[in-house]
């Protein structure tokens, strides 16, 4: 029987085939137009996504590798800097000590010369004032005696006043 | 058949439709001939033409969503894997639930690249007649038909509609679609399996085959279960998927007819408002389950037709390569 009736167990074989050739011609149409499409698309974004995640991970990585090298870098920065800044310790320490032995020699020095200078004024001090003396003596006499004393006089009256007034310093 | 008592009333002469399939359900649920046209002498079936035209439909949103999930151009940077429409994120969603969550775990990275495309055909079709079959396409054409005074039907199990009527509520429809099924199922099993292997596959296995002499009634029985459920296997998929649309539609059918039953039987017009307003609210329940179950009843047929096929895979080396793709892709082991 190829009609159905109000029975909705009996089998047709018009819509039966019909059903056949449609879905065929479906099947093949979305095969060929839709799907190939639909999971070309799905596909390049999965593969997108698995590339931008593997992409992320590698960036990641490199960035934890640059990360220790840099900690890496400024921890040898810092131990450097620390050594540095001990040298430079040390070296101002030992700059500081050699400027003041230096100056400490220095003036050393200067006092020497100024005592050396001082007792040089003393003794240049002393000559001219026991000269002094001795001119002041001469005159000093002269008009006492009244009378002219040679050059020869005048050399021994000097020379025994100044061992007289040496008797007396000492 | 109870006989019809149509009121002297003007809007009760157009519920005659409606009272027609209240006292009758399965008119308005089986497949009617449409007698105004004709192919090769015989009637087209009602089925027959929504069948085509919810193919039609079918491939236009397909090919639209297709547009909008393929990728775009460059210039549209990232944007680009993006669906670019509602629908084609609704379709996207879909494919890949069925490929990536229950496919691929039961028939492998290989048979379901290779079904895929079949088997998300079949899906969509039917699941395209299941909904056109709940939207009441034909009743409105029946309807208007009677507001016209024009007959709404003709002869028996006859309709003067054009269009509409559940599809897949037509056994010949599912055991169509269920003969598709069967020829892949078995064409897979040649393919993979040659013809010695499938007559091994059928009597338990090439173990048992090759086996003891003692063990030939055994394998004897376990050909003759194989066999007929060949065909009882497809056939189940074809009167799962019949038998729950008729059910549902004879639900919503029984249900939308209580107001008219209640005025045939003159309760008046606050009886027929009250019994009216409850069996449209159970209509509308009705309804929404009725979309579950078209949804599920598409998925059922085609997940049934990707286990028999993967059961008639090379059982060795499918079990080798799904040990290699759960590796890989951390799914399910395969169901056989």
């Amino acid at each position: 029987m190829l009609l159905a009736s109000a029975n909705p167990l009996e089998f047709n074989l018009f819509p039966f085939i019909t059903t056949i050739v449609v879905f065929a011609t479906v099947a093949i149409a979305l095969g060929v137009f839709v799907w190939p499409k639909i999971l070309k698309g799905l596909d390049d974004r999965n593969t997108k996504i698995l590339g931008e995640i593997a992409a992320a991970e590698a960036s990641r990585a490199s960035a934890a590798a640059k990360q220790k090298e840099f900690e890496q870098k400024l921890q040898e920065a810092m131990e450097q800097s620390s050594r540095m800044i001990r040298e430079a310790k040390t070296e101002a320490i030992r700059m500081g000590e050699e400027l003041r032995t230096r100056s400490e020699a220095d003036l050393a020095e200067r006092a020497r010369r100024a005592q050396e200078e001082i007792e040089s004024a003393r003794r240049t001090a002393v000559a001219e004032l026991e000269e002094h003396a001795a001119t002041l003596a001469v005159a000093i006499a002269s008009r006492i005696l009244k009378r002219e004393i040679s050059a020869a006089d005048q050399k021994r009256m000097v020379e025994e006043s100044l061992a007289g007034m040496q008797g007396q310093g000492r | 058949m109870i006989p019809l008592a149509i009121p002297d009333m003007p809007v009760m002469s157009s519920m005659v439709p409606l009272l027609a399939s209240a006292t009758d359900p399965m008119s308005h649920i089986v497949d009617k001939k449409m007698h105004q046209w004709n192919i090769l002498g015989q009637p087209v079936m009602l089925s027959m033409v929504t069948m085509v035209t919810a193919a039609i439909v079918l491939l236009i949103l397909l090919r639209f969503a297709a547009k909008s999930i393929a990728t775009g151009p460059e210039s549209m940077g990232n944007r680009r894997f993006v669906s670019r429409s509602a629908l084609g994120g609704v379709i996207e969603v879909m494919v890949l639930y069925l490929r990536d969550e229950m496919l691929e775990p039961v028939m492998g990275v290989r048979l379901t690249r290779k079904y895929l495309p079949f088997l998300l055909s079949m899906f969509f079709f039917i699941l395209s007649l299941n909904i056109i079959g709940l939207i009441p396409f034909v009743e409105v054409q029946e309807f208007i038909h009677s507001l016209r005074g024009e007959p709404f039907s003709i002869a028996e199990n006859g309709t003067m509609a054009i269009f509409g009527g559940a599809a897949t509520a037509s056994i010949s429809v599912t055991g169509g679609m269920a003969f598709i099924s069967f020829v892949l199922i078995q064409v897979q099993g040649f393919r993979e399996l040659g013809v010695k292997g499938w007559l091994e596959h059928l009597c338990g296995g090439h173990e048992l085959v090759s086996g003891s002499p003692l063990l030939y009634p055994i394998v004897l029985l376990v050909f003759l279960v194989e066999f007929f459920g060949l065909f009882v296997k497809p056939a189940a998929l074809a009167i799962r998927l019949f038998a729950n649309m008729v059910a549902g539609h004879t639900l919503l059918i029984v249900f939308t007819s209580f107001g008219a039953l209640a005025a045939n039987a003159g309760l008046g017009w606050f009886g027929v408002g009250a019994i009216t307003a409850v069996s449209a609210v159970g209509a509308m329940l009705i309804t929404l389950l009725e979309v579950f179950v078209a949804l599920l009843q598409a998925f059922v047929f085609m997940f049934l037709t990707a286990v028999f096929i993967s059961l008639m895979a090379h059982e060795e080396h499918e079990h080798d390569e799904a040990h290699g793709e759960d590796a890989a892709h951390a799914h399910g082991a395969p169901a056989h």
